[in-house]
């Protein structure tokens, strides 16, 4: 008995170690799936030793809740967030929860890819595509191709509601006028199913449960490397974009190692990172991961970004009124 | 203070107090919290809205239809294992007992992880197999029954181990006499084991029912891709769309948990009023009935259950983690270990994951200890009124579902401390004190049997030769309790350790559990990730286990909850 009790005391010291050892010096909000949010921090961290970085993944609905009720509660604990789109850093920047800072950085990127204020930076181009298991019978060419009979029952789509990618997607697609919100009801009345982000929808197509499905560029592409039996396609109409931009929050207590976490995502190291996993960088002269087509055959369908977000709300609640939990 | 003592009593003024202080801390105020949140949204009229939504009542629906299918298939599988097991002569019935009751100690996340991963066309199992399901089939757990199956299978320990409870002491003497009156069996069975067993029966079918209603892990994992929500489901993902009106809308949503948990545990208490089952006799049953022949037909049937229930999901889960990418068959060519060591190696949350889990069932196990060896002390001596009811309310957190409890700990503590202005919300803290609460109950009871068994002679004597209350803890009851302590040590930390509902909606940066972690691996697509992690899990539970098996020689009987 005597030695388990020590045994015991030893695990709990050697537990409340390691659990004080819970002071970061930065932490990180972002809906980067878990490799590749761990890859970015490990990468910041190798260019800045000395810097703790504590990193949280969730959608980025979900992420913004967190903060959300966080705020509400008065214990904000995020410092810099890299989610899926910049409408919503948009809305936060409107509500003056983020933080100016002019990174020197900039200047290697489009101007419509950062606030002019500094409160944003867009750090990579994500499109949203179609995805078909090799085994499917259609091979789709355009989004139109998802409504058709073949496809009855058989699409999986992420939800607005989970994800910040689907949500801009689902503006954008409704912008298109051969498509628009009817396009999103005969997806529903076809059977599409729409729940979870992106990842749920990759599990979906690549296990064969679902054939077809709507989905972020980098996922498949990566997945089919590594021998799923997937396929990606840029639909002839055009694809949606986000582009994961990055942003300080106003509170936080950390204001320069979170600058310089904003920078290092930025810097052609960072951005070299992001190319290594497969993601499309945002500066200027940077090269395409392997696996998309040249840069000028992806054909990224306009957005008004402050229609999208005085539209925000309606937008979601359309997309729930077609696509109702059972 | 702490030299006066009452008289006849011996225990000092102060324990009674602070036992109840802690009870109010830990059960009466986080409920009492809730209970006002809930009253102030409904008269600020904000939850009409919320009350006639449709899908809210689908959601109730669900989550009784659900429960009380799954609470069906675990009374089926839990009354087998216990008749073949507790009443008749079958080879190895220790070791198929031990498998049995594994799966309650499994988290239900992981539970349903596995089994996702061996059935449907997503299977690496059935791929393996070459009898995977054509493209396009839908993966048939992601269903209403598919909830009710796991909830049966987590669950029928639970009727298992109540209704073993009941066998062990039904007199041996009356299923004697019948026999020797000539009766047959399956006469003795119907006429006097059947009807006296119903009370185990019962009881387990409605900790299976309240166990089903509060259940995260199972309807996340495969309600939510099927748009399928349960009321804790709901509670979770109204949690993940926050708006100013959420803290309002889950208060109200947790007591319509809490009102079905209670009319569940009401209908038990009904259903066994008015009968008396008291039996006297040399009780223990054991092995009352040989088998025969008929062993060879109820022996591999038990072993196929456990197969399908145990070896199979934990197969397709370590498959799952072996393959390369999802979708991809799994042959020696295409394994990899690479989603393990991404976990070991790799990800800094495995590491965040296992040493918060960890601290946090460390102290809950060790805190809670000391708080139950004063509380079982005063509960067991005063045995008055009071003493019962606080006894009741220590009860009431862990007969909760656990959402319910993380709502309550929100709530209490959203706001800053008044006095200290220190936010507990969002730290580790809440956690450790909601699972204080939680598992309280869990802690106790070994504690309180082994108190009770205690001869009040020794402490008298030591009494009287002048030990002060601290002395005759330390040197007699401690030492008197310590294997029920110790039990009770390790039941709290496995239970705690494994725990996803209270965390999933308390965890923030740097504060993830384990179970919180899994979930959020398979939520982002990594599923490779979340397996490998799972088998670990299940890994280490499996460790406690036989650790608990190996101590439970030396305990008073009754303290590891799948012995007897």
């Amino acid at each position: 008995m005597k030695t388990f009790v020590s045994a015991f005391a030893g695990l709990l010291a050697v537990a409340l170690f390691s659990g004080s050892a819970n002071a970061a010096d930065l932490v990180l909000y972002t809906s980067q799936p878990n490799a590749d949010a761990q890859a970015t921090v490990d990468g910041f961290m190798a260019a800045n030793p000395g810097i703790k970085v504590d990193w949280v993944r969730d959608g980025t609905p979900q992420i913004i809740a967190k903060l959300q009720a966080e705020m509400q509660a008065g214990a904000p604990v995020a410092d810099v967030l890299l989610i899926a789109d910049m409408v919503t850093l948009e809305r936060l920047k409107e509500a003056g929860k983020l933080l100016a800072y002019k990174s020197p950085e900039a200047a290697n990127y489009d101007p419509s890819l950062y606030d002019a204020g500094g409160c944003y930076y867009s750090t990579k181009v994500i499109t949203t595509g179609i995805v078909y298991n090799t085994a499917a019978a259609m091979k789709p060419a355009s989004w139109q191709d998802l409504v058709k009979p073949e496809a009855k029952g058989l699409v999986a789509m992420p939800s607005p509601l989970a994800s910040g990618a689907a949500l801009i997607h689902a503006q954008t697609l409704a912008g298109v006028s051969s498509l628009g919100w009817d396009y999103y009801k005969n997806l529903a009345d076809n059977g599409a199913i729409a729940s979870g982000g992106n990842g749920a929808v990759l599990k979906a197509v690549a296990s064969g449960e679902k054939a077809y499905g709507m989905i972020v560029d980098y996922m498949p592409i990566r997945e089919k490397a590594k021998g799923a039996p997937l396929e990606f396609v840029f639909p002839k109409e055009g694809v949606s974009a986000v582009t994961e931009p990055v942003g300080i929050l106003a509170g936080t207590q950390h204001a320069d190692a979170a600058k310089k976490f904003v920078d290092y995502v930025l810097s052609e190291k960072g951005q070299e990172g992001f190319l290594k996993l497969g993601y499309i960088p945002a500066r200027n002269g940077t090269p395409l991961p392997e696996g998309f087509p040249a840069r000028d055959s992806i054909k990224v369908l306009p957005l008004n970004a402050a229609d999208a977000l005085k539209n925000t709300d309606q937008a979601l609640k359309t997309f729930s009124t077609y696509f109702k939990s059972k | 203070m702490y030299r006066y003592v009452r008289r006849g009593n011996s225990q000092p003024a102060w324990l009674f107090p602070f036992v109840v202080a802690v009870v109010l801390l830990l059960s009466v105020l986080p409920l009492a919290r809730l209970a006002l949140a809930g009253i102030e949204a409904l008269l600020r009229g904000g939850a009409y809205e919320l009350i006639t939504d449709p899908s809210l009542w689908r959601s109730a629906w669900y989550t009784i239809e659900t429960a009380a299918l799954g609470t069906i298939v675990s009374v089926l599988l839990g009354c087998l294992f216990a008749f073949l097991l507790t009443l008749t002569d079958l080879p190895g019935r220790g070791l198929l007992g031990f498998l049995f009751v594994l799966p309650m100690m499994i988290p239900p996340q992981v539970t349903a992880l596995a089994w996702v991963q061996m059935s449907g066309p997503s299977s690496p199992l059935l791929k393996a197999l070459h009898i995977a399901p054509p493209l396009g089939s839908p993966q048939p757990l992601y269903s209403i029954g598919g909830i009710a199956l796991l909830y049966g299978v987590q669950h029928a320990p639970l009727v298992y181990l109540a209704l073993r409870a009941g066998l062990m002491a039904l007199p041996r003497d009356g299923v004697e006499a019948a026999r020797l009156s000539g009766a047959s069996g399956l006469r003795v069975f119907r006429d006097i084991i059947l009807p006296l067993s119903l009370p185990g029966v019962i009881a387990g079918a409605a900790i299976a029912f309240v166990s089903s209603i509060g259940n995260f892990g199972i309807p996340a994992i495969l309600g939510i891709p099927a748009s399928i929500y349960t009321l804790s489901t709901l509670i979770f993902t109204k949690f993940s769309s926050f708006g100013p009106r959420t803290f309002g809308d889950i208060a109200v949503l947790s007591t319509m948990i809490a009102v079905i948990a209670v009319a569940g545990l009401a209908v038990q208490g009904r259903a066994l009023k008015g009968r008396d089952y008291r039996v006297i006799g040399i009780s223990g049953a054991a092995a009352a009935f040989s088998l025969g022949r008929w062993r060879y037909l109820a022996l591999p049937a038990l072993h196929a259950i456990l197969f399908v229930m145990l070896v199979a999901p934990f197969l397709a889960l370590v498959a799952g983690a072996l393959v390369p990418a999802y979708g991809v068959p799994l042959t020696v060519k295409t394994a990899s270990l690479n989603a393990f060591t991404e976990i070991l190696f790799r990800q800094s949350i495995t590491r965040t994951a296992f040493s918060n889990s960890l601290f946090l069932a460390c102290t809950t196990a060790l805190g809670l200890l000391l708080v139950t060896v004063l509380a079982a002390y005063a509960l067991t001596r005063r045995r008055d009124m009071l003493s019962r009811i606080v006894g009741g309310m220590i009860e009431i957190p862990y007969s909760l579902p656990g959402i319910i409890i993380a709502v309550c700990f929100i709530l209490v503590f959203a706001a800053p401390l008044p006095i200290l202005n220190v936010t507990l919300y969002g730290t580790i803290w809440i956690i450790l004190l909601a699972y204080f609460s939680a598992y309280f109950a869990v802690s106790l009871k070994p504690v309180m049997s082994a108190f009770l068994q205690l001869d009040p002679a020794l402490e008298e004597a030591a009494r009287l030769s002048g030990a002060g209350f601290f002395r005759r803890l330390t040197d007699i009851i401690v030492p008197l309790i310590a294997p029920a302590a110790g039990a009770s040590v390790i039941l709290v930390f496995l239970i705690a350790c494994n725990e996803l509902t209270v965390s999933a909606l308390l965890w923030s940066a740097g504060t993830q559990t384990l179970g919180v972690v899994i979930y959020n691996l398979d939520d982002g697509g990594s599923a490779d990730l979340a397996s490998a992690m799972s088998v670990i899990v299940i890994a280490m539970v499996v460790i406690m286990m036989v650790l608990l098996e190996i101590m439970a020689k030396r305990l008073p009987k009754g303290v590891v909850p799948w012995r007897s």
